[in-house]
């Protein structure tokens, strides 16, 4: 059986994913929607499956096709009575709507395709999130260590155990540490310049 | 200032998710949370901004979250399993009345406003005479169909005998999008929470007509719900987290606290939005006064019965909800005597009935309260409607 299946997401790159995956998949016909009248696009397509981007405010839209064509009931979470398989989707940050009363095992694999692919985005997102971090953080170590040697005349360890020593003291981070001495330091420079 | 907030982060107790949406009337839950508030009360509150009332929804329904500021009728939703699994929610405080608008594209506002001066109509009335002989239902938005808007928009458009599906179409616009959906014509107007008539009228997309108060004066707007699991493990927590909203509410009323809350709303991780937008809709603010939230006056933050009441009537009345036990439900979820005996420290006058008579007060009056009266605000209703004769037996 091909299910339709509408796909609401602004990511672009991971709706491109998500779409090829279940459409290679051969039982399903991916269609894509966005922008402020969901509903309208619901009613057009016809979907038997509405899979949708938990961050976007258009649930709240969604929510309302029941009211509106009051048809057949939407169940969240492809319907599934599963309080895990529903956690994990909402952890993963995406939710689905059975518009047509599809079988549990045909939604399940789509949803399950559908979970991955926003865990793996997000994993990528946060990846990305903490080497920027660690660089920044190494950034302004070699920022700090640069201050000392030429303000303090030490050598290279001898800054790096001072910065060390000094976030010790304060039980502090050594990053924010770091950052907040650079910051002062530059401060403190740019007010002593006429 | 970071190393205090970390001291008293340590202090605190339990941990309570607590979800809200970019509206004006979280502002209780953010100040408490910046002025450690909860921290102080033995609560470690932690909040998240949701996109969507579903969101806040699925996620107290599924132990995501463990308490939200929300709109009342949702919480009978989630309470009664309507959309989606259910899930025991019990409302400790009231957070807000008022601070609804009714927001129409300006050729729409001015055609109503011109037929209310020319004519002497009130504005609902006003814009029935301009929908007489239309062919189409005028399309609304509202945000979300479990919502305070929903209710309020049709109560206020059936007194002008305007019908939802036949004179009007409402369909769900998130605040948000409001904007955008005015502009290219999908919707004539909505109802929603401040900030977002004000952004709309700032927009130059539309007029704000009609307030909250222009349907039932001083109406509840949201409440701080709890799942109930969540209310029964942590009693102490439970009433430690109303007194910091209670405590939260008196700054947030406060006018001269006025400018401070709206910049503090407006940061990024809050509402980020302009905060002269957010600041006409707080007490104090210099636009609307008739257009305001209000979270302490007037026993605002009480959770009343009849207020429970009126919702789930209401809900009935559009086909909503199911004939289901009113009473019952309504004593099950809204928890006055939480309230009661978490505010005791605090030393406030709390109301001696778990009920009042809704709609009988056109003007300002005088509630039993102990240890003393409290000054109270009209809670007229636009039909001079009123609900509930028999105030109930307080619980203590």
């Amino acid at each position: 059986m091909a299910l339709t299946i509408l796909l609401i997401d602004m990511d672009e790159d991971r709706a491109r994913a998500l779409e090829e995956k279940l459409a290679g998949s051969g039982f399903a016909r991916v269609l894509r929607a966005q922008g402020p009248d969901l509903a309208a696009a619901v009613e057009q397509a016809r979907p038997d499956l509405v899979i949708i981007d938990m961050a976007l405010p258009d649930r709240d839209a969604l929510e309302d096709i029941r009211l509106v064509s009051a048809a057949k009931p939407v169940v969240m979470f492809a319907g599934t009575d599963d309080p895990a398989f529903a956690q994990e989707a909402i952890a993963a940050g995406v939710c689905s709507y059975n518009l047509s009363g599809v079988a549990l095992e045909d939604v399940r694999p789509i949803m399950a395709s559908a979970i991955a692919l926003f865990q793996r985005y997000r994993h990528v997102e946060t990846e990305l999130a903490t080497a920027k971090a660690l660089l920044n953080e190494r950034r302004l170590i070699e920022r700090a260590k640069a201050i000392l040697m030429k303000d303090r005349k030490m050598s290279e360890p001898e800054a790096y155990r001072w910065l060390q020593k000094k976030a010790m003291n304060e039980a502090r981070k050594l990053a924010q540490v770091v950052a907040d001495f650079v910051a002062e330091e530059e401060n403190h420079h740019r007010e002593s310049k006429p | 200032m970071s190393e205090v907030v970390a001291l008293k982060t340590q202090r605190a107790g339990p941990k309570l998710r607590i979800g809200f949406l970019r509206l004006t009337d979280s502002a209780p839950a953010i100040v408490a949370q910046e002025f450690g508030y909860f921290a102080e009360e033995g609560v470690d509150a932690e909040l998240l901004e949701e996109p969507s009332w579903a969101n806040i929804a699925d996620k107290l329904a599924y132990g995501f979250l463990d308490a939200a500021v929300i709109v009342p009728p949702l919480v009978f939703a989630i309470e009664l399993g309507l959309r989606g699994i259910s899930q025991r929610l019990v409302v400790p405080c009231n957070i807000s009345m008022g601070g609804n608008t009714i927001t129409l594209t300006r050729d729409l506002a001015q055609r109503v406003r011109e037929t209310a001066k020319q004519r002497g109509l009130p504005t609902a009335q006003a814009l029935a005479a301009c929908l007489a002989g239309q062919d189409q239902p005028l399309p609304l938005g509202v945000v979300h169909a479990y919502s305070t808007h929903n209710l309020l928009l049709r109560y206020w458009l059936a007194t002008a005998g305007l019908e939802a599906g036949r004179d009007v179409r409402l369909s769900v616009v998130p605040p948000a999008r409001a904007v955008e959906a005015l502009q290219s014509g999908q919707i004539a107007g909505f109802c929603a929470g401040a900030p977002w008539g004000e952004i709309a009228a700032r927009s130059g997309a539309g007029i704000n007509v009609a307030s909250s108060d222009d349907v039932w004066r001083n109406a509840p707007e949201k409440a701080f719900a709890v799942r109930g699991s969540w209310a029964e493990e942590n009693p102490q927590a439970l009433k430690g987290a109303v007194r910091a909203l209670v405590r939260a509410a008196q700054f947030c009323d406060a006018p001269e606290n006025a400018s401070y809350t709206a910049a503090l709303l407006s940061r990024q991780r809050y509402l980020g939005v302009d905060s002269h937008a957010i600041l006409s809709s707080l007490p104090g603010g210099p636009i609307s006064p008739d257009n305001q939230s209000r979270f302490w006056r007037g026993a605002a933050t009480f959770p009343w019965r009849s207020h429970a009441l009126w919702f789930l009537d209401q809900m009935a009345r559009w086909d909503l909800i199911d004939a289901v036990d009113n009473q019952a439900l309504a004593a099950r979820v809204y928890r006055s005597d939480i309230y009661r005996a978490a505010v005791a420290p605090l030393n406030i006058s709390v109301p001696l009935a778990d009920s009042k008579s809704e709609g009988a007060h056109q003007a300002p009056w005088l509630l039993d309260a102990l240890p003393t009266a409290i000054a109270m605000l009209p809670d007229g209703f636009c039909d001079f409607a009123i609900f509930g004769d028999v105030p109930a037996p307080a619980s203590f």
